[in-house]
């Protein structure tokens, strides 16, 4: 029942007669705790804002209509109470709302109840219009995109959205100041003078530079259209107006906060609840106790330790669904030893990824092959040979780089669970091919700090995203904002290559220039990614629409807004 | 008229070493997340820290400032009810909603209190009187309990397991009084009182039997009194002084206690905001909320030690 944990954190707390002291207990022991319950999801240890950065930008995830939606025609809306649906979240005091941005996955959810982008992401990937408000985005060439929206969408105020609104809300993501998610994408390739208004549906932009996935882009959930003049949350629920399925009434940060049916909304006979309340929960044990008590239908991202007694209550469910986050050992390809592959390719047969799905995802994971962006159309790790331990291929690499008997410290921060217990197994693991992995757990301040980026051996974490903007966020050690690996390696046409796939707008020739650039990362990069995360929720069984698939999002991508689930009528 | 004055000198020496403990308290609450481990600033962003992001924090923080300003400027607002704002989120003021906390916290207290005291008094009493070795011993087992397993446990059987009877978790809706939900705190308030009745009542017995072998009660028993006169009359009072002193200690175990006991009920008090201020780093609130805890204490140990002068003659008199 109770993570272990979360055993040892509290039982200190008890301990503690006086109330500063327990504050202070609380502070120090806030980052210790770690385990594999809670890699599924937040790190509920980690500051809020960490794993869900790494989801946010991540882009919208693959759901289609007809899969997603319920079978049942929409029940006429009851009179008085309606139909509510009660949804619990990690949230707290970091709580925030708005249109374009978020900051942890509380955030998230509330987003996605009033906000949509102009295109959203099939179940294959691929950018299409199901979920957007666009009706088609043309490629005029590979910088220059024609918008058109979709006929009749409205505001939850019941204004049409217009050619101006989405202006507006591409300047807004180009606000610097403003420093929206959404934007940090947007800024290097566009610039306010390239956005026109050629009718009241439709705009031009011209790109800076040829931007081949610019669609994509587009389908990035942070990449929401906003009125004009919007702006975030700050106490007023009347401002938070978007085209989603419901909209905000009443918010108390920490607390809880209650979205109505939007009665303007565009897509026809949805959604199905007259309510969605979304319930904080400071801690992800008494959600789940709230879901078995029947005080909230579902729960976003539950420990992976209470996947089982959800599943073992009669009535409840778990929706376990590929595609979450990775976690990976970061090597820097331009310092000693990794400068030479052979060591890295060593590095990478030294770990049993089984053992690592089993040990620090609880066994909700998938084994991967070293290389990101599983959920991309384009990826190439199921296709190369699955990697697996051979201790003695990575002696015998290690031989020939003179290296049998090294010995090189490993970090990880105390703040981010899973990471801690990777490279104690990695360390473990290592033995047997005579390396001695010296695992160094740093405190989070430290850990992020100055030498963040800089140490040659380390740790980071992840969330899904196509492996061009996955490329773009890590792996460009001139440009990108976490390139921790120091990739690409002096000589390498990389760079270059991945400039030619944005510019190329044919798919089967950037397929063949991204599939070298897998290529190249399988067999030389400076990652070793052991493997995936699930997501984790759980929910009541009279709860439908909640579809098991990959998917950035958690529920399913909330449902998409929740407009996709309903209860079994009964 | 001298003996009232007495008193007087006593509670206010006593006020003036409540705010001796408080001022000191500050300095470790601000030296411990302000000042001493690594900078708070990089602390609070973590991943996110860029240069830029780190120094604009630093600035809201005023870390670039002399330590000593840092801390006279951060204790004025805490004196003047201005802690400042929240650092993360909405970044809302730090008093924004915490007066409803406060009031949850405070009633969840005093639900505690009324339902933990008397029945620990009458638990210690009766324990005194009979030696009672069952009653003791499984006093001292609910001891060495830990509020959330308590807690864990009542909600297995009351809310998810065995009976569906009374709700997990608190349900408190916005802007409404915790009596609102009375179902929703009957959980949370018999976990706090049953970590602190064994404490309670087993001082009591302590104390209790202390005054039962004195001189008086058995004079008072050789006058043939009832023994529930003597015990009402005689030694009761006389025992109350280092019971008060238990309960101040517990109502003080409780102000820790709620952080445990709020999260695992999602109990909307100041405990639950402390929890989460903690994940989320945000100082200000922790550093505001630590204060109020600690406030808590010293306020409730003053309170304990002038009902006991009150309430013993003996100590009373020496003030004079």
């Amino acid at each position: 029942m109770v993570p272990e944990g979360a055993f040892s954190r509290r039982r200190m707390l008890a301990g503690t007669g006086a109330a500063a002291v327990a504050a202070a207990a609380l502070a120090a022991c806030g980052s210790s705790s770690g385990g594999a319950e809670e890699v599924s999801g937040e790190a509920t240890t980690a500051p809020a804002a960490e794993p869900a950065t790494a989801v946010t930008e991540a882009g919208a995830a693959p759901v289609t209509e007809a899969e997603a939606a319920p079978d049942t025609e929409p029940a006429a809306p009851a009179e008085g109470g309606g139909k509510i649906l009660r949804v619990g979240t990690l949230g707290g005091a970091n709580d925030i709302l708005d249109g374009q941005h978020i900051v942890a996955k509380a955030d998230i959810m509330r987003q996605q109840t009033g906000w949509e982008p102009l295109m959203s992401f099939s179940p294959e990937y691929v950018p299409e219009y199901t979920h957007g408000i666009a009706k088609d985005v043309t490629a005029n060439a590979a910088d220059d995109y024609t918008i058109t929206l979709k006929d009749g969408v409205k505001f939850s105020d019941g204004n049409l959205v217009t050619a101006d609104d989405v202006i507006y809300s591409m300047e807004r993501l180009l606000d610097p100041d403003a420093a929206l998610f959404g934007g940090s994408a947007l800024r290097p390739i566009l610039e306010k003078t390239g956005l026109s208004k050629v009718d009241d549906s439709t705009v031009n932009v011209k790109l800076k530079q040829a931007v081949s996935n610019f669609k994509e882009a587009l389908c990035a959930y942070t990449f929401a259209i906003v009125p004009k003049g919007y702006e975030r949350y700050s106490g007023d629920v009347k401002n938070q107006i978007g085209t989603g399925p419901y909209m905000l009434t009443e918010f108390e940060v920490g607390k809880k906060s209650v979205h109505v049916k939007n009665p303007n909304y565009w897509d026809a006979g949805k959604p199905w609840f007259d309510e969605v309340h979304i319930i904080d929960f400071a801690d992800a044990d008494a959600a789940v106790n709230a879901l078995l008590a029947d005080q909230v239908d579902a729960v976003a991202d539950i420990p992976a330790a209470q996947v089982e007694t959800i599943e073992g209550t009669d009535g409840y469910a778990v929706l376990n669904s590929a595609g979450g986050g990775w976690l990976t050992m970061v090597m820097a390809v331009d310092q000693e030893p990794f400068t030479d592959p052979k060591v890295r390719q060593a590095m990478r047969l030294i770990v049993d990824r089984d053992a690592m799905v089993e040990q620090v995802l609880a066994g909700y994971g998938s084994v991967a092959n070293d290389l990101y962006a599983p959920l991309d159309a384009a990826y190439i790790g199921d296709e190369v040979p699955q990697r697996q331990q051979d201790i003695e291929a990575a002696k015998a690499l290690l031989a020939e780089a003179g290296k049998s008997d090294l010995v090189i410290d490993l970090f990880a921060p105390d703040d981010t669970a899973g990471l801690p217990e990777m490279i104690q197994l990695f360390a473990e693991q290592a033995k047997e091919a005579g390396v001695t992995v010296n695992a160094v757990v740093l405190p989070g301040s430290e850990y992020w700090g100055d030498e963040y980026l800089k140490r040659t051996f380390a740790t980071d974490y992840w969330g899904t995203r196509n492996f061009l903007p996955q490329v773009a966020a890590g792996s460009l050690v001139a440009s990108s904002p976490y390139p921790g690996d120091h990739w690409p390696p002096a000589g390498s046409t990389f760079e270059a290559d991945y400039n030619a796939a944005l510019a190329e707008t044919d798919d089967a020739k950037r397929k063949v220039i991204t599939d070298k650039m897998q290529k190249e990362l399988y067999e030389t990069g400076g990652l070793i990614i052991p493997f995936f995360q699930n997501g984790l929720d759980g929910y009541n069984s009279r709860l439908q629409g909640m579809v098991a698939r990959p998917n950035t999002l958690n529920m399913d991508h909330y449902g998409r807004g929740f407009k996709n689930l309903s209860f079994a009528e009964g | 008229m001298s003996n009232g004055w007495g008193v007087t000198k006593f509670i206010l020496r006593r006020l003036g070493f409540g705010v001796l403990t408080l001022l000191i308290v500050s300095l470790i609450i601000f030296g411990a997340t302000q000042l001493l481990p690594s900078d708070a600033a990089q602390t609070q962003l973590g991943r996110n820290a860029t240069p830029a992001s780190v120094a604009k924090l630093r600035e809201e923080l005023g870390l670039n400032k002399p330590k000593v300003e840092q801390y006279t400027s951060w204790l004025t607002g805490i004196v003047t009810g201005d802690p400042g704002k929240s650092l993360v989120g909405s970044k809302l003021p730090v008093l924004d909603g915490m007066g409803d906390r406060v009031i949850n916290s405070l009633f969840l207290l005093a639900l505690a209190s009324l339902v933990s005291v008397p029945i620990s008094l009458w638990l210690g009493a009766y324990m005194a009187r009979r030696k009672a070795p069952i009653l003791s011993n499984s006093m001292l087992a609910l001891a060495s309990m830990p509020e959330f397993v308590l807690g864990v446990v009542l909600v297995i059987v009351f809310s998810t397991r065995l009976w569906k009877v009374l709700p997990a978790v608190s349900a408190i809706d916005i802007g409404k009084g915790p009596w609102t939900d009375p179902k929703g705190a009957i959980l949370p308030t018999i976990t706090l009182a049953l970590g602190a009745i064994p404490y309670i009542s087993r001082t009591a017995r302590a104390s209790l039997a202390e005054v039962l072998q004195s001189d008086y009660v058995e004079m008072a028993r050789l006058k043939g009194l009832h023994e529930r006169q003597v015990m009402r009359r005689h030694a009761f009072p006389n025992a109350l002084g280092p019971v008060f002193q238990v309960i101040a200690l517990n109502v003080a175990y409780f102000a820790a206690g709620v952080i445990i006991v709020e999260t695992v009920f999602n109990f909307p008090g100041i405990g639950g905001a402390m929890s989460t201020a903690v994940k989320a780093r945000d100082i200000p609130t922790i550093q505001f909320l630590a204060m109020v805890l600690a406030g808590v204490y010293v306020v409730t140990n003053i309170a304990a030690d002038v009902a006991t002068i009150l309430v013993t003659p003996r100590l009373r008199t020496r003030l004079q």
